[in-house]
C-alpha cells in the first residue's frame, strides 16, 4: 500500500486532530488543577501561621507578666539595694512562684546596676554573658540568642526600680532554652499537617529554629511580609511556598511553609494519570479512525485493483464489495460496467478478427487476382520508381522483378515519354494536378528488348501518410490495334463495295428495264401478246431487283451508322407514320388507334424507320381486311415497357415466328403481299442497336401482334 | 448534235445507257434539243475551261442547267461540281446532281460544294424519265439565274 493512499492519510489526519484536542484539554486541566493546589497550599500556610503566632504570642506575654511582677516585688528591691546582703530566701521563694528550681530549661538572673549579678537561679548554662543591656521598660522580650552554637535561648527581663517610678537600680533577667519535646513538636506540626514546615525566628535574622534543629534563617523575601495574609514563594533549598508573621510583644516571627513541589507533586502525578488517558484516547481514536478508513479504503483499493486490471487487459477482473451503502453500489455498478466492457471489447474483438479475415481474403483474392493476371500491374512510389512487378508485367516487358524494381518506371517508356512523364510525376507531387490518373489512356511501352508496343495504360494514384503511391493496370493493345485497323480496313471495303452495288448494279438494271419499256413503247404494235407478256416479266422483275438493292443497302447502312440518341416522343412519331400508312391506303378502310405511349430514348431517325416498318407490314397484311384494324399501345411487363403494334390482318403461323425477323425471310407468297422480306430485319437490326428485344405472336387469319422494348424508354 | 450556242442543259454522264435513257426522259418534255451531253468529267471540265474540242468560252455561251453523275471516270463529279463552283463564271449555273446512291456521304459532300439538288436514278424507267424531266422543267422554266 503507497505512503499516498487514503488509507494512511485519514487515519493520520483524524488522529493528529485528535492529539490536538487531547493536548490543548490536558493542558488546560493540568492549569486547573496546578492553580487549585497552589491557592489550596497558599490558603493554609496563611491560616497555620495565623492559628500558630495566636498560640506562640501566649507565653511571652505570661514571661513577661512574671518578670515584671518579679522586679516589682519589694523584696527582690530589697535585694537589689542591699546589693544581694538581703532577702535572699525572699527572693527565692518569688523565683520559685515562678518556676522550680530543678526547672531545666529555665534560669532566673537579677543584676545590679552597676553590672553586678546578684542572683543566679535554674540551669546556670543559660547566665547570660556578659552582662545585659539596662532596660528601660518595664519588661522586654530579647531576640533568640544563640550560644554556643547550638543553644538558643531567648530572655525576659525587666527593671528593678527604686519606688514606684524611680530610677532603675536593677533588673531581673528570666532566659528560657527554647526546646520542644519530640511529642509537643509532633502535635505542633500534627495540627499543622505533616508536610508543613514551622519555623521560628527573629524577624531580624539568625538564629532560627524549625522546633528540632537550629537553622539559618530564611530567605529575606521569606520574612518582608509577615502580616500572615500573603503567601509567598521563595527559595531556601528548594522551592517553597510560605506565610510569615510577627509573633507580637517579641521582635520574633512565625513562619509557616510547604514545598512547592511536594505541593505540586499530585498535580503532577494527576497529569501523568491524564496523559496516559489521553494517549489511551488518541491511540483508541487512531485505531477507530484506521478502522474506518480501511472499511471505506479497502474496497476502493479492490476497485482500483479491479480497474488497474481492466486497463491492463485481464477483463475477467471483478470486484466483490458487499453491503447496500454507497461502496457497495459502487462495487456492483463497477461490475456491471466490467462486464459491459468485457461484451463490447468481444464483439469488438469478433468484429476486427472477422473484418482482419475478410481483409485477409480480400488480400488473397486480389493477390490472386494481380498474380494470374495477363495484364501488367505494376505499382511505383512517389519518386516513380517500381515497388510492384506481377507476373503479367514480367511476360509482357520481358524483365523479372528483381530486375526492376526499385528501378524508374521511365525505363518501360519510348525516350519520347520520359519528360511528359517526370513532369507528370512532379506536378503530381506539388499540385495533385492529374492529367493522366483516373483515366485510360493508349500509349507506347518498351519491352527489355528495346522494342515498342502499343499500351493502354489505367492508372491510379494515393496518396497515404506513408506518400503518394501509382498503381498502374497495363493491357497489351497490339492485337486490338490489328484488330481494330483491320476493322477499319473492312468498313472502307463494306463501304466502297455499298456504293459499287448501288451504283454499278443498278445501271445495268435500269437499262435493262429502260430499254425494254423502249422496246415496248416503240415497237409495240410489231410484238405478239407472248412477246408483250415477256417484256412485262422482265419489266417486273428488274423493279423488284432495284427494290431489293435498296433494301439491302439501307439494311447494311443501319449496321455502320453512329447512334444519336436523343428524346423521342413515340406517340407522335407513331401519329405522323400513321398519317402517312392511311394517306397510302387510299379510301380502303384503315383504323388506326394510337394509345398512350411513354417517350423514348433513341435515334430519331431510326426510330422513325422502325416504326414505318412496322405500320407499312401492318397495312400491307390487313389490306384484305373490312374495315382494317391497326392498334397502337403501351404496357408494362415486369417492370419492362414494351409498345406494341396488333392488327387483324393475315397472321402467320407462330411456328415461324422466329424466322420473321430474318434478312429476306418471307412468310407468304410474293403473289399474296409484295415485298423483300427486309423491313422486319431492319426493324429487328434498330432495336436491337438500342438494346431492346422485339418479338411477334400470331396466328393464321388470326391477326399478328409485334412488341418491342427500348430500354432507354421512361416507365409508364 | 445541238450547237453549244444553243445548250440549255448539260449531261455530265459517262453510261451511254443511263445517258440515252435520260435524254429520252427530257425529249418527252421536248427538252432534248437543247442538250449537250459530256461523256466523263475531264470533258466537262473541258467544256467550260479548256482548250481542246469545246469553245465554249469563246462564245460565252452557258448552259441554264447542269446534270451532273457523281461516278465519272478521269476526273469524278464532286471535283468538276467543285472547280464549277470555284469559278465565278460558272458558280451561279445550278447544278442537279445524278446519282445510283442514296450513301449520305455523297449527297452530303454534293451539297456542301454547293450542287442546287440531287435526283437519285431509279432502276423504274419511268420513275426516272418523271424525275429528270420534273427537275430539268423546274431548272429551265423557273429558276432564272442572271445572265
Amino acid at each position: 500500500m503507497r505512503r499516498g493512499s487514503l488509507e494512511w492519510k485519514l487515519p493520520l489526519f483524524f488522529s493528529a486532530l485528535l492529539l490536538a484536542v487531547v493536548l490543548v484539554m490536558l493542558a488546560a486541566a493540568y492549569q486547573q488543577v496546578r492553580h487549585a493546589a497552589l491557592s489550596l497550599a497558599t490558603e493554609r500556610v496563611r491560616r497555620i501561621a495565623k492559628v500558630y503566632v495566636d498560640l506562640l504570642q501566649r507565653e511571652p506575654t505570661l514571661r513577661r507578666a512574671q518578670t515584671a511582677t518579679l522586679a516589682a516585688d519589694p523584696g527582690v528591691r530589697e535585694f537589689v539595694t542591699s546589693g544581694g546582703g538581703r532577702g535572699r530566701d525572699w527572693v527565692l521563694a518569688a523565683m520559685r512562684r515562678i518556676a522550680p528550681d530543678s526547672a531545666p530549661n529555665l534560669a532566673i538572673e537579677v543584676w545590679d546596676s552597676s553590672g553586678q549579678r546578684l542572683f543566679l537561679r535554674g540551669d546556670t548554662a543559660l547566665r547570660s554573658d556578659p552582662a545585659p543591656a539596662l532596660p528601660t521598660d518595664s519588661a522586654v522580650v530579647s531576640p533568640y540568642r544563640l550560644q554556643h552554637d547550638t543553644l538558643l535561648y531567648v530572655a525576659v527581663q525587666a527593671a528593678v526600680r527604686q519606688g514606684t517610678e524611680g530610677r532603675v537600680i536593677g533588673r531581673v533577667v528570666q532566659i528560657r532554652r527554647i526546646t520542644l519535646s519530640k511529642q509537643g513538636r509532633e502535635t505542633l506540626t500534627g495540627i499543622a499537617g505533616g508536610d508543613m514546615t514551622l519555623l521560628v525566628g527573629n524577624a531580624d535574622g539568625d538564629p532560627w529554629t524549625d522546633l528540632e534543629h537550629v537553622i539559618p534563617a530564611p530567605p529575606a523575601e521569606a520574612r518582608a511580609r509577615h502580616d500572615s495574609t500573603v503567601a509567598v514563594s521563595y527559595a531556601r533549598g528548594e522551592l517553597k511556598i510560605g506565610a510569615a508573621a510577627r509573633i507580637p510583644g517579641t521582635p520574633a516571627m512565625f513562619l509557616a511553609e510547604l514545598s512547592r513541589p511536594q505541593v505540586l507533586a499530585p498535580t503532577r502525578l494527576y497529569l501523568r494519570r491524564m496523559s496516559l488517558i489521553a494517549a489511551a484516547i488518541v491511540v483508541v481514536g487512531a485505531l477507530g479512525a484506521w478502522w474506518v478508513s480501511r472499511r471505506i479504503t479497502t474496497p476502493l483499493h479492490r476497485l482500483t485493483t479491479a480497474a488497474a486490471a481492466i486497463a491492463s487487459g485481464d477483463l475477467a477482473q471483478r470486484v466483490d464489495v458487499p453491503g447496500t451503502d454507497e461502496l457497495g453500489r459502487l462495487g456492483r455498478s463497477f461490475n456491471v460496467m466490467a462486464d459491459e466492457v468485457k461484451r463490447s471489447r468481444e464483439g469488438l474483438e469478433a468484429q476486427v478478427l472477422e473484418r482482419t479475415r475478410a481483409l485477409g481474403d480480400s488480400e488473397a483474392r486480389l493477390r490472386a487476382v494481380t498474380e494470374t493476371a495477363h495484364d501488367a500491374i505494376i505499382a511505383a512510389d512517389g519518386d516513380g520508381n517500381i515497388a510492384y512487378w506481377n507476373p503479367g508485367a514480367a511476360h509482357m516487358f520481358g524483365y523479372t522483378a528483381s530486375e526492376v524494381v526499385g528501378r524508374p518506371l521511365t525505363l518501360l517508356m519510348p525516350e519520347r515519354y520520359q519528360d511528359d512523364h517526370r513532369r507528370g510525376i512532379q506536378r503530381y507531387a506539388e499540385t495533385a494536378e492529374a492529367h493522366v490518373i483516373g483515366r485510360t489512356v493508349e500509349l507506347h511501352g518498351r519491352r527489355k528488348d528495346g522494342n515498342e508496343f502499343p499500351i493502354e495504360l489505367s492508372l491510379a494514384a494515393a496518396r497515404t501518410e506513408a506518400g503518394i503511391s501509382f498503381t498502374g493496370v497495363i493491357r497489351d493493345i497490339t492485337e486490338r490495334k490489328r484488330i481494330e485497323q483491320a476493322l477499319r480496313e473492312t468498313n472502307a471495303e463494306i463501304e466502297s463495295f455499298s456504293y459499287s452495288v448501288s451504283h454499278d448494279l443498278r445501271a445495268p438494271l435500269r437499262a435493262i428495264h429502260g430499254f425494254a419499256r423502249i422496246l415496248l413503247e416503240d415497237h409495240g404494235p410489231q410484238l405478239d401478246p407472248e412477246a408483250k407478256r415477256i417484256l412485262t416479266v422482265i419489266d417486273e422483275n428488274t423493279r423488284r431487283m432495284g427494290q431489293l438493292i435498296d433494301d439491302l443497302l439501307a439494311f447494311s447502312r443501319l449496321g455502320r451508322k453512329a447512334l444519336e440518341t436523343a428524346r423521342v416522343d413515340m406517340a407522335d412519331l407513331f401519329r405522323t407514320i400513321a398519317d402517312e400508312v392511311r394517306r397510302t391506303a387510299g379510301d380502303r378502310p384503315l383504323e388506326i388507334t394510337i394509345g398512350v405511349l411513354p417517350p423514348a430514348r433513341g435515334d430519331r431517325d431510326m426510330l422513325r424507320q422502325a416504326v414505318t416498318n412496322l405500320l407499312d407490314n401492318a397495312a400491307k397484311f390487313t389490306r384484305q381486311r373490312a374495315p382494317a384494324r391497326i392498334e397502337v399501345g403501351h404496357r408494362t411487363d415486369n417492370g419492362e415497357g414494351v409498345y406494341y403494334v396488333k392488327d387483324n390482318g393475315a397472321g402467320f403461323d407462330q411456328r415461324y415466328a422466329d424466322k420473321l425477323f430474318g434478312v429476306f425471310q418471307r412468310l407468304h407468297r410474293a403473289e399474296e403481299f409484295e415485298g423483300t422480306g427486309v423491313g422486319l430485319a431492319i426493324v429487328q437490326r434498330i432495336v436491337l442497336r438500342h438494346g431492346g428485344r422485339v418479338w411477334a405472336e400470331g396466328e393464321v387469319d388470326g391477326g399478328a401482334t409485334f412488341y418491342l422494348t427500348l430500354p432507354g424508354a421512361s416507365p409508364t | 448534235m445541238t450547237q453549244p450556242q444553243e445548250v440549255e442543259i448539260l449531261l455530265v454522264e459517262d453510261n451511254p445507257n443511263d445517258a440515252e435513257l435520260t435524254l429520252r426522259a427530257l425529249k418527252q418534255r421536248n427538252l432534248a434539243n437543247q442538250v449537250f451531253v459530256c461523256q466523263d468529267g475531264a470533258e466537262a471540265l473541258d467544256f467550260f475551261f479548256g482548250d481542246g474540242s469545246h469553245a465554249l468560252r469563246e462564245i460565252g455561251v452557258v448552259p441554264k442547267v447542269i446534270l451532273l453523275d457523281l461516278k465519272l471516270p478521269k476526273v469524278d463529279g464532286l471535283e468538276v461540281l467543285r472547280r464549277l463552283k470555284e469559278e465565278d463564271r460558272t458558280k451561279r449555273i445550278p447544278v442537279v446532281v445524278l446519282t445510283s446512291s442514296r450513301e449520305e456521304p455523297d449527297i452530303a459532300r454534293a451539297y456542301r460544294l454547293g450542287a442546287n439538288s440531287y435526283i437519285v436514278k431509279p432502276v423504274d424507267f419511268e420513275a426516272f424519265a418523271r424525275a429528270v424531266s420534273e427537275v430539268g422543267l423546274y431548272w429551265l422554266l423557273l429558276n432564272h439565274p442572271p445572265r
